[in-house]
């Protein structure tokens, strides 16, 4: 069997659907089947993070609602081997969906993929429902801010109510110039408040609207502080021990130098 | 730059370290669903436990931290010295 995680953050906008796809991505450069499942109905955005929104013919609610087979439903990606998406309808919503049937699917995905990767909507509501039914473990996305680090704390306490306990951490778009002038809370400090293991900081790297722009995951691009912060995250889902490394404010020369030398 | 001076000058707390505790004692609420004048209540009857007993630098800190299985109020007690028991 499979395994079956489920991504999301309480607040929106902190990075969920990009690491999914991301570390999605990665998993399948790893030699992983993945299969990336959208939970987000009504707000669908895997798909066009992904670059595959114009291949997406039936969604997880044509399966629910019998119109086609669950395999039929899956949008194979042709950039890596053993990718897949399951999109979320984009004229329903949350609640036209039940979390037993969204367990159902998850389940039936984990018996022939090492890994499913749910991606929540944000909210605690209905759709993080849904999106958490079958999982065995979760990754919660923070970002080093006030707000995100509240809803973080949250949603914390409603996996662990759901016996999921299998948490791990990812501290998204840290800025390390922010946090050597101390206007921004470091990753100790998150860890302290939020007390769950740590898989990954991602750092704030501006390539990553670009990336959404083309659909191509920046997973793609092996220069890019956040891609390597991705290969990383993958690695470590995957049971290999990668150090977390040290993010630190360089001068604009030297992180030109260093992406230009590919340094990661 | 001038404003980094004006900090230093002044000796202000970081905005990170101020995010922080106050991080600190809203989830401290949000956790146990207590409202910041029951907190203040706890710290002060506290407070007047222990310094029947001890005397104490400060008032007393609680937080409550999360551990693998539950919640741990956790309390700092700043203690100068023990009280003479009353026989």
């Amino acid at each position: 069997m499979g395994k079956i995680i489920v991504t999301t953050s309480g607040k929106g906008g902190v990075g969920k659907s990009t690491s999914v796809a991301n570390i999605g991505t990665a998993l399948a450069m790893l030699g992983r089947s993945v299969v990336v499942v959208d939970a987000d109905v009504g707000l669908r955005n895997l798909d066009i993070i992904m670059g595959l929104e114009s291949r997406v013919v039936y969604t997880s609610m044509n399966v629910i609602d019998g119109e086609c087979e669950l395999e039929k439903a899956l949008v194979i990606d042709r950039r890596v081997d053993n990718l897949k998406l399951l999109a979320a309808s984009q004229r329903n919503n949350k609640t036209d969906i039940q979390p037993d049937q969204m367990k159902e699917i998850c389940l039936k995905l984990s018996e022939t993929h090492d890994f499913v990767l749910v991606d929540s909507p944000a909210g605690i509501e209905q759709g993080f429902e849904n999106a958490s039914s079958a999982a065995n473990s979760a990754l919660v996305v923070t970002t080093p801010e006030v707000s995100a680090v509240r809803d973080a704390d949250r949603i914390i306490g409603l996996l662990q109510s759901k016996d999921i306990t299998d948490l791990q951490l990812i501290i998204n778009r840290l800025n390390p110039e922010l946090v050597k002038r101390g206007d921004m809370l470091n990753q100790f400090d998150v860890l302290d408040i939020l007390s769950i293991n740590l898989i990954g900081i991602v750092p704030e790297d501006t390539d990553i609207v670009g990336a959404s722009n083309r659909g191509l995951p920046l997973i793609y691009d092996g220069t890019s502080g956040a891609a390597g912060a991705y290969q990383r995250i993958a690695r470590r889902l995957d049971g290999q021990d990668v150090p977390i490394p040290e993010f630190r404010a360089g001068s604009w020369l030297g992180n030109l130098m260093g992406k230009i030398l590919g340094n990661n | 730059m001038l404003q980094r001076l004006i900090r230093l000058l002044r000796g202000t707390e970081t905005s990170s370290k101020t995010a922080k505790s106050r991080l600190k004692l809203i989830l401290v609420q949000d956790r146990l669903g207590i409202d910041e004048e029951v907190m203040k209540e706890l710290q002060v009857e506290i407070t007047q436990v222990l310094s029947r007993h001890f005397t104490l630098g400060e008032q007393v800190e609680i937080d409550l931290q999360r551990e693998e299985q539950a919640m741990a109020l956790v309390a700092n007690i700043p203690i100068t010295g023990m009280k003479d028991r009353k026989k």
